[in-house]
């Protein structure tokens, strides 16, 4: 197939003003060897990628299955006996998973207004007050600790906040009384975890907001000036409209993970504050699954949330369209 | 993190060493027979109940071997304890068996992990053996949760593993053993342990624990008949001027409570010290003819309770309250906490990491008492609280040769290879003394940590000399202490457990913590093992049963 006709064969240009009927797809006009014949370094540059999913993301799918047998890795799953959905039933009639679902939707609910909007507020700041040098600089010292491990926050945060601690030290050499300690109190628990969540991946977070408002151009800043705009009004009519998409976005994604709460930090503190409150759903499934070998309910009880949080991220990216933003994806 | 040993959930950092008397309870052992899902008092349990009957079959025949006789010699099954090292060391087997090939072996170690390359000690040790055995030790806190992984995997487990039984994974006897692990029932049952006479020198009882299902699986590492005491630091009370009487629950509390103070805390997280001064049956006991389960009896409630007293009079670390177990040792040994429970051999080892910086350093047990201070009763330790195993291979010399090494490993008191296993070697990791007795070095802190030990043991003996006046110490208390020991029901038996009751216990792990911390009280407790009673604790009650009723 000669070039020319190939461009013949691509979609008429619409002249604008022209009324011109909208075009049918093209490709189905086109025969899939033409298609494979001219997309083929695309495709093959895209090859990698789709086999990395695949071995990685889409076949270690399959291994799902369990959930609906009596597995056990020594065996197999292909001789593994199936019991159907006994499992989901155990899962669902179990109270102690109910514990870990109400445990873990508490913590996502209390983080999502006490931590999700941190990063934003950050941005907002290193974005309008200060100069760049002294940017760079601050946005260096509130990245760094997020690339401690959590065993690391945990230990400065006792070292500090614990019973032991810093503040309790200081309090009792000045005769204040010895009764602080926040590591151990279940009730200041979620508290105790969102400030560990900030500290440690709030400066991260601002990365992608304060791109978001780099695409800004000053003009519109400098029009919002001359029309009379104080800092605040610019902030609400020319800052935070710029945002909202990638707001939009982080929040329909955080939603998708919203049964996935710090597992980490919530296993190394369990025992501090009892499984009580700092039971969730992962340290549930880690303890059926892999402490007491019930893989296969451990399995189901992992499934449930993932199509619970699958139902979520369709929702909300649904409510996202209703409200005319573009959400994390659309159909074409 | 974690605290305290309780009932060995698996999982669990908490777990002390060569604890017993949680390891066997609910959560622990958990290992099934396939296909018995549908397990009541109906069914007899055959694999669970012909293992020990028939151990006797398989298990290595015993030859005792001496070389040198104790200063202290056992007494009522205690260890018997060595206070010098004698002048003619016997190689007890004279060529090196290996074949220069690299075997891996994965090990827990409670002490700081030494480093593998240019180690004198591991030199050492593998120029005796012939082969070199490539450890990957992992923190013993946290050994349960690594192995848990390991063994899932069949394919990625080391030529040589150590499993402490309270760190059994589920399905372990059921599963794991028969497609993991080598069966060494061909090797060494009876008489075929001949070619390996330091083998053949460890007791009946630790073989036969480790047996499952009938065959020979494991290598023993012999346990101690009273496995764990509850430490003071004597030195820092010397310098307080206290002389600790204890004579009961309350006395060892007001004790915890007058050493709290500035930042000393009297005490870490005694669970397991609350679980021995109150007899908490390691798992079941008798009560006229019916067994009754650990956490329905009152002793359990009451140790319980005694707990949360601790807990509530202040005494406790801050971190320990916060459950960093972890570093409990690392607390009571700097002197911020000053009461702890411990295996008896964290005694030694304790030793010798404090002694090159702290002269002065020593902890000592209480003698036994019982909680409202009448007789104790201590419950016997498992005849062998770590075994290891070898991985499953169709290679005979393999197999023939890691035995061979064994052997080599299991060598007793006297004999070159026990004094270059556990001493290092003289001029780099220990100098001689005045009296004879080897003075560690600096690098015997780095390099020579015990990490052969976890492979197999000879018979238990008392004799780190280098301490002085440990050995005299350790065997005196032992023997106090061994006058008190009691079978506990089901001694020395491993029981493969059905795995639908592999989770059952797990609300007790918590409810410990919870109600020590004061988090929850004894209503708690009580919802807690009515929901066990239905959940399957009656059902394990009617295995247990069968096994008692086969054994009469």
């Amino acid at each position: 197939m000669s070039l020319s006709e190939l461009v013949r064969r691509r979609p008429p240009v619409v002249t604008p003003g022209e009324a011109a009927p909208p075009a049918p797809l093209p490709t189905r006009k086109i025969g899939w060897r033409v298609r494979l014949k001219r997309d083929r370094s695309l495709l093959l540059m895209v090859t990698p990628a789709i086999l990395l999913l695949g071995v990685f993301a889409y076949v270690p799918m399959l291994g799902n299955v369990i959930a609906w047998q009596n597995y056990s890795p020594y065996t197999g799953f292909l001789h593994s006996q199936f019991v159907g959905w006994a499992n989901f039933e155990r899962v669902f009639s179990n109270p102690l998973f109910v514990d870990a679902v109400v445990n873990t939707l508490i913590i996502t609910a209390f983080q999502l207004v006490f931590f999700f909007p941190i990063p934003i507020f950050l941005a907002l700041l290193l974005n309008s007050v200060i100069t760049p040098r002294t940017r760079t600089t601050i946005q260096s010292i509130v990245y760094l600790p997020h690339f401690f491990s959590w065993v690391l926050v945990v230990t400065v945060f006792q070292q500090i906040f614990g019973g032991a601690g810093l503040i309790n030290q200081t309090l009792r050499d000045h005769g204040l009384g010895s009764g602080f300690d926040m590591m151990t109190n279940p009730d200041t628990f979620l508290v105790l975890i969102t400030m560990q969540s900030v500290w440690k991946d709030a400066g991260w977070g601002i990365i992608i907001f304060l791109a978001a408002l780099s695409t800004v151009p000053p003009e519109q800043y400098e029009a919002a000036a001359v029309d009379g705009a104080g800092r605040w009004r610019r902030m609400w009519h020319v800052s935070l409209p710029a945002l909202r998409p990638v707001i939009i976005l982080l929040l329909i994604l955080r939603l998708g993970d919203a049964l996935t709460v710090g597992f980490e930090q919530l296993i190394l503190q369990r025992g501090a504050v009892g499984a009580d409150v700092a039971e969730v759903i992962d340290t549930y499934v880690y303890y059926q699954g892999v402490v007491y070998g019930d893989w296969s309910f451990a399995a189901a009880a992992g499934l449930v949330k993932g199509v619970v949080s699958l139902a979520l991220v369709l929702g909300a990216n649904k409510l996202a369209h209703v409200f005319g933003e573009s959400g994390v994806y659309k159909r074409a | 993190m974690n605290a305290t040993p309780t009932f060995g959930r698996l999982g669990d950092h908490a777990v002390d060493r060569r604890r017993f008397l949680g390891l066997i309870a609910t959560g622990a052992a958990v290992v099934g027979i396939p296909g018995l899902l549908t397990a009541c008092s109906t069914t007899p349990p055959p694999a669970a109940s012909n293992s020990a009957a028939a151990a006797g079959d398989v298990i290595p025949k015993y030859i005792p071997v001496t070389y040198i006789d104790p200063d202290y010699p056992s007494v009522n099954g205690s260890v018997p304890g060595y206070e010098a090292i004698p002048d003619e060391l016997v190689q007890s087997v004279k060529d090196a068996p290996g074949t220069g090939v690299v075997y891996t072996a994965m090990t827990p170690l409670w002490g700081t992990i030494p480093p593998t390359k240019g180690n004198k000690y591991y030199e050492a040790v593998n120029d005796l053996l012939g082969s070199e055995i490539q450890f990957q030790i992992t923190d013993g806190n946290v050994y349960g949760d690594k192995l848990a992984t390991v063994l899932a995997s069949a394919k990625d487990v080391p030529d040589w593993v150590c499993v402490p039984t309270w760190n059994l994974p589920p399905r372990f006897g059921s599963e794991i053993v028969e497609n993991v692990f080598q069966d060494l029932t061909p090797y060494l049952a009876g008489d075929k342990v001949t070619p390996y006479p330091n083998l053949a020198n460890i007791s009946s009882d630790a073989w036969k624990f480790c047996v499952f299902n009938g065959k020979l699986f494991g290598l023993p590492f012999p346990g101690e008949v009273i496995t764990d005491a509850i430490f003071y630091r004597r030195d820092v009370l010397d310098g307080l001027g206290i002389t600790p009487d204890i004579k009961n629950g309350q006395d060892l509390l007001d004790l915890a409570l007058e050493l709290t103070g500035g930042s000393v805390w009297g005490a870490e997280d005694l669970w397991n010290s609350a679980a021995i001064i109150h007899a908490v049956p390691p798992k079941w006991k008798l009560d006229g003819d019916k067994l009754v389960h650990r956490v329905e009896t009152d002793e359990y409630r009451a140790a319980l309770e005694w707990n949360a007293a601790l807990f509530a009079s202040g005494a406790v670390h801050p971190d320990a309250v916060a459950d960093q177990s972890g570093e409990a040792k690392a607390r009571f040994q700097s002197g911020k906490s000053l009461i702890a429970n411990d295996g008896v051999g964290g005694w030694h080892e304790a030793m010798r990491d404090n002694l090159a910086s702290n002269p002065a350093y020593w902890q000592q047990p209480f003698d036994p008492f019982h909680a409202d201070g009448g007789t104790p009763v201590l419950w016997k330790g498992n005849p062998a609280n770590i075994f290891s195993f070898l991985k499953k291979t169709d290679d005979e010399a393999k197999i023939k040769e890691l035995l061979a090494i064994a052997n080599v490993l299991a060598a007793p008191y006297g004999t070159t290879e026990y004094d270059t296993i556990n001493n290092g070697v003289e001029g780099v990791h220990y100098t001689r003394g005045d009296d004879g007795l080897p003075v560690p070095t600096e690098l015997a802190a780095t390099e020579l940590q015990p990490t052969y030990i976890f492979l197999v043991d000879p018979p238990i003996s008392e004799t780190h000399v280098q301490y002085p006046g440990y050995v005299k110490a350790a065997s005196e208390w032992k023997a106090n202490a061994a006058q008190y020991a009691t079978d506990p029901l089901f001694y020395a038996q491993q029981i493969v457990e059905p795995q639908q009751y592999a989770s059952i216990g797990q609300p007790f792990v918590d409810l410990e913590k919870d109600i020590s911390r004061g988090r929850k009280d004894m209503r708690d407790l009580d919802a807690a093992v009515e929901t066990w009673k239905a959940s399957g604790g009656d059902e394990l009650r009617a295995f247990y049963q069968d096994i008692l009723d086969q054994q009469s």
